[in-house]
């Protein structure tokens, strides 16, 4: 018993002393490390700003900003500091922004990223001194498309995120949701809406959406969206011209009527190419089987072609670019079913495909895809040449 | 003579009881520390310091911990150092704590600082205890030393960072991995066997005898010939008898 209570007595009388002997340490040593740490987070704050002082970190979730800001920091002068994260090539990529009291970048830096080329590294001296105006004119660079415009849209939201701290309001929807609104107002009673493959030349339009309960139409042109009922009847307030111009686009795309060509009696059309159509206007349409990563991938290719619809005028100019079908791998290959990627083959000519931007980590699928579609030009001249 | 005893007590832990090499203790940090020279020697020194207060607190306090409750009493005193440590470098020194990362906080758990406590400092005086703490920590920190400067010269082709010209080119990444750490580790523990002549590890047999650590311990197998075994090792003294 007296043994047992000596060992207590002993024990705690050591961890008595101990912590006594900490916390005697901690209290000389946390200022200089609290010190330190804030030191070390204002030297990365001083990159994007070097003129800036005394920075204080603000809550995020005190403003309505974009979802990719995670940081934010005041400056006495009025100046504000973002820090994002959003997702480039990879995710993760984490930029740093700083932006003075006139609205102007004072400095921009890739804080993390796991990023292949490394682009982001240097991208964001662009951006220095600009005002959001000036800042949308910087370039993304070819070849780290995904990197770079994912780093800017990342300045962009600081930017969007600086006026709305200084008590602005910004359009901070995304393009998916800017279109799905802008469809909903043109034609309130459509719902699901799908956009058409276009097979005639539409001077002025540049898309056609199809409500998918039978409302109706909604044509864009420009930077409007003129909805058209059921009954053909436009919808809203548009001027007499626009008005006839959406009319007669949708008119002329539906009326729209096509017959299948006999490819096999044509010589050297490539094997690419397994229907083509010809419309009553003199525009092609071609069935495309690309050959992929499903078809020459080395591992786990599916074996299976990317389906493509390709329209085109007589003179070999890309109407329309669809996607029908694929099963490349998910997540890479697989963004060649996206618009963002398909429709980068609207208007292009023999001339003017090389300007595609591949697929990030997609070689296989992007060459396969554009190989494909080159075809067509070839395919024209040959189906023109017999007639 | 008895300068003679105080000297060999530093001197063993360098090469004849080297804590890494001979006694294998704290082979994990050991291992994760090594992928270069000033981590290995920030991590050495850190150890030894631990080592050396520790030492000199347990055995000043040797008499008065009570037997059942020893381990917890060397853990609290041991911990307590390590946190010391950590506050200080993460204060003054913070480019080594963030080096060091997690492994300094494992200090707390690396056996060589809790075997000296048992086997030595719990029944050794303090000066003695001070001396071998600073003998095994120097000898942990050089066999620290010498695995970092051959994984790094010739895995990173580097010596406590600046670049060496020729190796540069010409990295053995596999010696700054896990298992060229083992690989190493394996290679340094039979030169050390080798270049001592099999004096600091003799197994003749599994019983204490062939213990490395058999000149300190006074478990009860050992009493016998523990009378004049307090500063040689192994089987050098039985010569002597």
């Amino acid at each position: 018993m007296k043994k047992s209570i000596q060992s207590i007595v002993t024990l705690t009388l050591i961890c008595v002393v101990i912590s006594a002997l900490l916390a005697a340490v901690n209290f000389v040593t946390a200022p200089i490390i609290e010190k330190a740490e804030a030191q070390k987070a204002n030297e990365a704050l001083l990159v994007v700003m070097p003129n800036g002082k005394d920075f204080k970190e603000l809550s995020v979730s005190d403003y309505e900003l974009p979802s990719s800001v995670v940081n934010l920091y005041s400056e006495e002068s009025g100046g504000y500091i973002f820090k994002m994260v959003t997702t480039g090539y990879s995710s993760g990529l984490t930029v740093m922004c700083g932006i003075d009291k006139d609205g102007k970048v004072t400095g921009a830096v890739c804080l993390a990223s796991g990023e292949t080329l490394g682009y982001e590294k240097t991208y964001g001296e662009n951006f220095k001194g600009l005002d959001a105006s000036a800042a949308d004119g910087i370039d993304t660079i070819s070849g780290a498309t995904k990197t770079t415009s994912a780093y800017k849209n990342a300045i962009k939201d600081a930017l969007n995120s600086f006026i709305i701290v200084n008590g602005g309001s910004v359009d901070i929807r995304t393009e998916e949701e800017i279109l799905a609104d802008n469809l909903s107002v043109a034609l309130p009673n459509g719902a699901n809406f799908a956009k058409e493959f276009i097979t005639e030349v539409l001077d002025g339009v540049s898309a056609i959406y199809k409500a998918g309960n039978g409302e109706g139409f909604v044509v864009v042109s420009g930077e409007k969206f003129i909805g058209i009922d059921k009954s053909g009847n436009v919808i809203g307030e548009n001027e007499g011209e626009i008005k006839a111009l959406a009319l007669s686009a949708l008119e002329k795309h539906k009326n729209s009527t096509h017959s299948e060509i006999d490819i096999s009696s044509y010589e050297g059309i490539s094997e690419r190419i397994e229907k083509a159509y010809k419309t009553e206007s003199g525009n092609y349409i071609f069935d495309l089987a690309a050959a992929g990563y499903g078809i020459n991938g080395s591992y786990h290719a599916s074996g299976e072609y990317i389906r493509i619809k390709v329209s085109a005028t007589q003179d070999g100019k890309i109407i329309s670019c669809l996607t029908v079908s694929q099963n490349e791998t998910e997540g890479i290959g697989s963004e060649c079913a996206k618009p963002s990627y398909y429709e980068q083959y609207n208007g292009k000519t023999e001339n003017t495909i090389s300007e595609v931007d591949a697929i990030g980590g997609a070689t296989l699928t992007s060459r396969g895809y554009s190989t494909a579609v080159s075809k067509v030009f070839e395919a024209i001249k040959i189906l023109k040449g017999a007639n | 003579m008895k300068e003679q005893n105080k000297l060999s007590i530093i001197l063993k832990g360098l090469l004849l009881e080297n804590p890494v090499f001979v006694l294998v203790l704290g082979t994990c940090p050991t291992l994760a520390t090594t992928t270069s020279v000033i981590g290995a020697l920030s991590m050495g020194l850190a150890a030894a310091a631990v080592l050396i207060c520790s030492n000199v607190v347990i055995s000043l306090l040797g008499k008065l911990i009570p037997d059942k409750v020893r381990i917890p009493c060397y853990i609290v005193i041991i911990a307590g150092f390590v946190t010391l440590v950590q506050m200080l470098m993460h204060a003054y020194l913070p480019e080594l704590y963030e080096l060091l990362g997690i492994y300094l906080a494992l200090i707390t758990v690396n056996c060589i600082i809790l075997g000296r406590a048992e086997m030595f400092a719990s029944k050794n005086g303090v000066l003695e205890s001070a001396l071998d703490g600073v003998g095994m920590g120097l000898g942990f920190t050089l066999a620290l030393l010498a695995m970092a400067t051959v994984r790094e010269v010739f895995g990173n082709g580097s010596f406590a960072g600046f670049a060496i010209p020729f190796l540069e080119n010409y990295r053995i990444d596999f010696l700054i991995k896990p298992p060229g750490g083992f690989l190493i580790f394996g290679v340094m523990i039979a030169i050390v066997n080798a270049a001592t002549k099999c004096k600091a590890i003799k197994k003749k047999d599994f019983g204490c005898e062939g213990c490395p650590s058999a000149s300190v311990c006074r478990a009860k197998p050992c009493a016998a010939a523990d009378e004049n075994l307090t500063t040689k090792v192994g089987n050098t003294q039985k010569e002597e008898k």
